[in-house]
């Protein structure tokens, strides 16, 4: 799932500190789950501004809202009514960007302000300990590369090989970190198909750079001008 | 906001949903936790449904604790609102689903992923 990280609290402070009526928006999806922007965390958040904001003698609104999905519309339930009777003049999010992103098309008339940084895409290797699997490049070779990805795990994101900077199996960026190449080779060998590390990929050409609109199988027709 | 409110504004659309269920069980099929929990019932869509979001309206949101935790167990453990469930008669259950944590977590009973 997406993983996010609040950000630093001063940050968070210096984006609202302009406005007075403040709406805080957390996320009931992959934020809760990773505890970072869940209804736990946005009540954490909205008690900390609050008393920031009273030892500093400084007026301010600070309410909460969670949506069940912030990346889709319909989880909303509630919240038109909620903006429009709270006429607030900021919005914070604790949701992941895309579903910040989605608020912002909607609620277009409000300044909204993400509270947390959307770091990656990971798993979960326990609680509160995630790590960074996939940067949705939208080219997958996995299967290949025996279930290392080499975009994630390589520091250079290099698709066909090592670079010839291994060091002992350790990666000449940072020495911490195992080669993922040399991962890549070790997996395969141990499945006995070596051969799958020859193969060659032509270049990603950076498709992940561009917004990607996604339309699955079976909904074509539905999506498609005739 | 109260979490009357929002058993209020929908209360005609919830009221609709469960007359109209016909306790078909199509439903069942198509939820990957009924199929991945040996096909128990308490695991079907309409189960879910009614037992939440029914059961709140017919007590008019008048729940003991118990009764909260109940269904916070129904619509957060026994649903991930994957919205791959389908009815025959189109009723939205994972928007269903979706109101019950709604009026749970304006009682601030909720599911944290850490417990």
């Amino acid at each position: 799932m997406v993983k996010v990280k609040r950000k630093p609290f001063e940050e968070i402070v210096d984006s609202i500190s302009r406005y007075e009526r403040v709406l805080n928006i957390g996320c009931g999806g992959c934020a809760s789950v990773c505890l970072g922007g869940g209804q736990r965390e946005v009540q954490i958040l909205n008690q900390e501004l609050r008393l920031y904001f009273e030892k500093n003698q400084i007026t301010k609104q600070i309410d909460a809202y969670i949506v069940e999905r912030a990346c889709n519309k319909k989880y909303f339930l509630n919240l038109d009514d909620v903006i429009k009777n709270g006429n607030y003049d900021v919005i914070i999010t604790m949701c992941c960007s895309a579903g910040t992103q989605l608020l912002a098309e909607i609620y277009n008339s409000i300044p909204i302000f993400p509270a947390v940084n959307t770091i990656a895409i990971g798993i979960d290797r326990d609680i509160g300990l995630y790590e960074e699997k996939c940067r949705a490049c939208g080219n997958c070779i996995i299967g290949y590369t025996g279930g290392i990805c080499p975009i994630t795990r390589c520091a250079k994101s290099l698709f066909n090989g090592p670079c010839g900077g291994t060091n002992k199996g350790m990666c000449e960026i940072n020495p911490n970190i195992p080669c993922a190449w040399c991962e890549i080779y070790k997996r395969l060998k141990a499945q006995n198909r070596l051969e799958d590390i020859l193969k060659i990929y032509p270049p990603v050409d950076w498709k992940n750079q561009m917004p990607r609109t996604i339309v699955q199988y079976g909904y074509e027709k539905r999506y498609t001008k005739k | 906001m109260t979490s009357m409110d929002l058993i209020s504004k929908n209360k005609s659309k919830i009221k609709v949903a469960m007359s109209v269920c016909a306790r078909c069980g199509m439903c069942a099929e198509s939820c990957f936790l009924y199929v991945a929990n040996n096909k128990a019932p308490e695991y079907m869509p309409s189960y879910k449904m009614i037992n939440s979001i029914g059961y709140i309206l017919k007590k008019k949101g008048k729940l003991t604790k118990q009764e909260k935790e109940k269904i916070k167990e129904i619509v957060w453990d026994r649903c991930v609102l994957c919205t791959r469930c389908y009815c025959a008669f189109g009723i939205d259950i994972p928007w269903l689903i979706s109101l019950a944590r709604g009026f749970l977590r304006e009682q601030n009973c909720f599911k944290t992923f850490d417990g």
